[in-house]
């Protein structure tokens, strides 16, 4: 996220707000800090403990599936009013945060809206739905507007509504990965980032085409398969220990989760997205792409050449960089999927591909907290101001417009060791639910004993990627 | 999920199986080559100089104390310090602020800086002393500190405070927009 790189471009763009409200758009703190690069000695340990961990998995995981046949417990239900009133909060909070980027201060720091999408909304419901399960469902603003359409209609036209078409199967979960693309396009590449009435824009029309798809194919299935957001928060809650279904909710083991993805098309390359875009995030703050003597500047000097205006270049040379990540994550995962296929012949490419790649679920997932966490510890402290001046306009509600981000509430080694750790246990959770998949697709152990060499492979290559991405090496 | 083949013929196969106790040596035999390891490798602690990606970095020689943030690329490891050794000191309780910091200055040549944006790295504890001579004027904006001071073209401001927060951390013009130089503070 560039630590909403707000500040140069909220700088530029608040420039004249300052002029008119010196202390609003600055009070808070809220921007400039960045993450030390992970130091030599602990990249070189984690490296170590990921090549330790890998091989000790490898001799130690059990011989039968264990997480693919896990079962759930129930332990309790939800009251029913509870769904209608989860909607309307998820209604009014969208509507407020699309309201202030309208009405609001457009000085990206001062207006609650941006720090809300990027930080709360983009961050914070993915370590929650890691966590606790799919809570973003409930209260997922668009579906809801759709279901209270639907209801109402229903009760006028007394249940002879069209049926909806049917949602096309090879369209997949395509329409997700599209929208994932979009968005970490705005965010990372995109000049007009931070704007708060653009960003408001913005999501209206995702809502708008979300309640299109909802009215054409029907409000499941098109949420399941092509509603970006309702996809992605979903994917991550499979990691978690509660399922929410209907009005249930249950216990199941960890990771179990994953092993039900449905593996309709365009999965793996929504994955691929969600991986790429994230390392692509750090990579482009790093020396190799930004730096005097970076891919970035001679890249952008050359497209200037060609006639392009400077703001335009940068644009196309970061659009370039970052569908090259999200490449050279779908290349690698492709290359451990053709080795595999080697193997016990049976299994096409296709297939395998399908078949494990929700072990990059827990993959994706550590990226997000290496690459976030300090992000959604520092700039979510932020919160608090802007919660009682969401518009910049100097009122305050809870008597909390005054406070300011405390820096030191984790140091930078801290971070270095949260961020070490998701890499490393994501590792180890990939590499176990590929291995517990494994013996499901192959007959015998030692097909799926040598298969997994290659998953191996495909997952060091992960990690590593995203260590050094963290690394004083490319930083 | 997928519909699952015939489960493995042979699961338990006992030829490669390996029992309990052969399970836990493996684990505890990679425990302690990774303590092994982790130990040995933050021995040479080389985080005094953080990249080797530079040259557009100026190392600011902290106070008194850690003599080794010469330059990046040399493998000067130990840190062979003649006053007390700043590693396990949290910050400013050494008071052995004998010499005077020296000052950092970036210079501001038509809104941009001099040279490129420039590192200036600091060890939390230190104090950082930075001066800015522009010939724009501008507001000086040194963010996460939240400093901010004013400057008039031609004239120049100078900071001095002691690096409490960890991290790196953007100087800007604040009204053009224009990032003028990093602050760098590295953990003590």
């Amino acid at each position: 996220m560039r630590r909403l790189r707000i500040a140069a471009l909220g700088a530029a763009l608040a420039s004249a707000a300052v002029a008119v409200l010196p202390d609003a758009a600055l009070a808070h703190g809220l921007v400039g800090k960045q993450d030390l690069p992970i130091p030599r000695w602990l990249f070189a340990w984690a490296a170590a403990v990921v090549l330790v961990v890998s091989f000790v998995a490898l001799a130690v995981l059990w011989p039968k599936p264990r997480l693919e046949t896990a079962r759930e417990t129930r332990l309790f239900s939800v009251p029913a009013f509870l769904e209608p009133l989860c909607g309307l909060i998820g209604i009014a909070a969208f509507a407020f945060v699309v309201y202030a980027g309208y009405a609001g201060t457009q000085a990206a720091t001062a207006n609650i809206e941006p720090t809300v999408i990027y930080v709360i909304f983009w961050v914070g419901i993915p370590f929650a739905s890691a966590v606790l399960g799919d809570v973003f469902a409930p209260f997922n603003p668009w579906r809801a507007l759709a279901r209270g359409v639907a209801w109402i209609a229903g009760r006028v036209a007394g249940g002879r509504l069209p049926e909806p078409m049917a949602y096309p199967s090879w369209l997949g979960r395509w329409p997700a990965m599209a929208g994932i693309l979009a968005f970490a396009w705005v965010e990372l590449v995109y000049n007009n980032r931070d704007d708060p009435s653009l960003l408001a824009t913005l999501a209206l029309l995702y809502a708008a085409t979300q309640l299109i798809g909802m009215s054409v194919y029907g409000i499941k299935p098109w949420t399941h398969r092509a509603d970006a957001f309702a996809v992605y928060f979903n994917l991550f809650s499979k990691l978690a220990p509660l399922h929410w279904r209907e009005r249930t909710v249950s216990r199941r083991l960890i990771l179990s989760g994953t092993t039900h993805l449905d593996l309709m098309p365009g999965t793996v390359a929504l994955l691929c997205t969600m991986i790429g875009t994230t390392s692509f995030d750090g990579f482009s703050q790093g020396q190799l792409w930004t730096g005097t003597n970076g891919i970035a500047p001679e890249l952008t000097r050359r497209f200037a050449n060609l006639g392009f205006s400077q703001e335009t270049a940068l644009e196309i040379t970061f659009t370039i960089g970052l569908v090259f990540m999200v490449c050279f994550v779908g290349a690698i995962y492709r290359a451990g999927i053709a080795g595999m296929s080697s193997i016990g012949g049976r299994h096409d490419q296709g297939e395998l591909a399908r078949r494990f790649c929700h072990s990059l679920i827990p993959i994706a997932f550590a990226y997000v907290v290496a690459h976030y966490f300090s992000l959604l510890a520092y700039q979510g402290q932020a919160m608090a101001s802007l919660v009682s001046d969401p518009l910049g306009t100097g009122s305050d509600i809870f008597g909390t417009a005054s406070t300011i981000i405390d820096y030191n509430v984790i140091s930078a080694t801290g971070i270095w060791y949260v961020q070490v750790a998701a890499l490393v246990l994501g590792h180890a959770a990939g590499l176990t639910l590929a291995h517990d998949r494994a013996l499901v697709v192959y007959r015998r152990v030692r097909d799926a004993t040598r298969s997994q060499y290659w998953m191996l492979a495909v997952m060091v290559a992960f990690t590593c990627l995203g260590l050094w991405i963290l690394s004083a090496s490319a930083q | 999920m997928s519909t699952p083949e015939t489960p493995p013929t042979g699961g338990d196969d006992p030829g490669r199986g390996l029992s309990g106790v052969q399970r836990a040596g493996v684990v505890l035999g990679g425990l302690a080559v990774l303590l092994i390891v982790f130990v040995v490798l933050r021995g040479n602690d080389d985080n005094g100089s953080p990249s080797s990606s530079s040259a557009q970095q100026t190392t600011a020689a902290s106070s008194g104390a850690d003599p080794t943030t010469s330059d990046p690329s040399t493998g000067s490891t130990s840190t062979s310090t003649s006053t007390s050794t700043p590693t396990a000191s949290t910050g400013s309780t050494s008071t052995a602020t004998t010499p005077e910091p020296a000052v950092q200055t970036v210079r501001v040549v038509n809104g941009q800086p001099a040279g490129g944006i420039k590192t200036i790295s600091y060890t939390k504890g230190d104090q950082v002393r930075l001066k800015v001579v522009s010939d724009t004027a501008d507001e000086i904006h040194v963010h996460g500190y939240d400093l901010m001071k004013d400057v008039t073209a031609g004239g120049s401001v100078e900071f001095d405070f002691e690096a409490t927060i960890e991290g790196r951390f953007e100087v800007e013009l604040e009204n053009a927009g224009t990032q003028i130089a990093m602050l760098e503070v590295d953990p003590s």
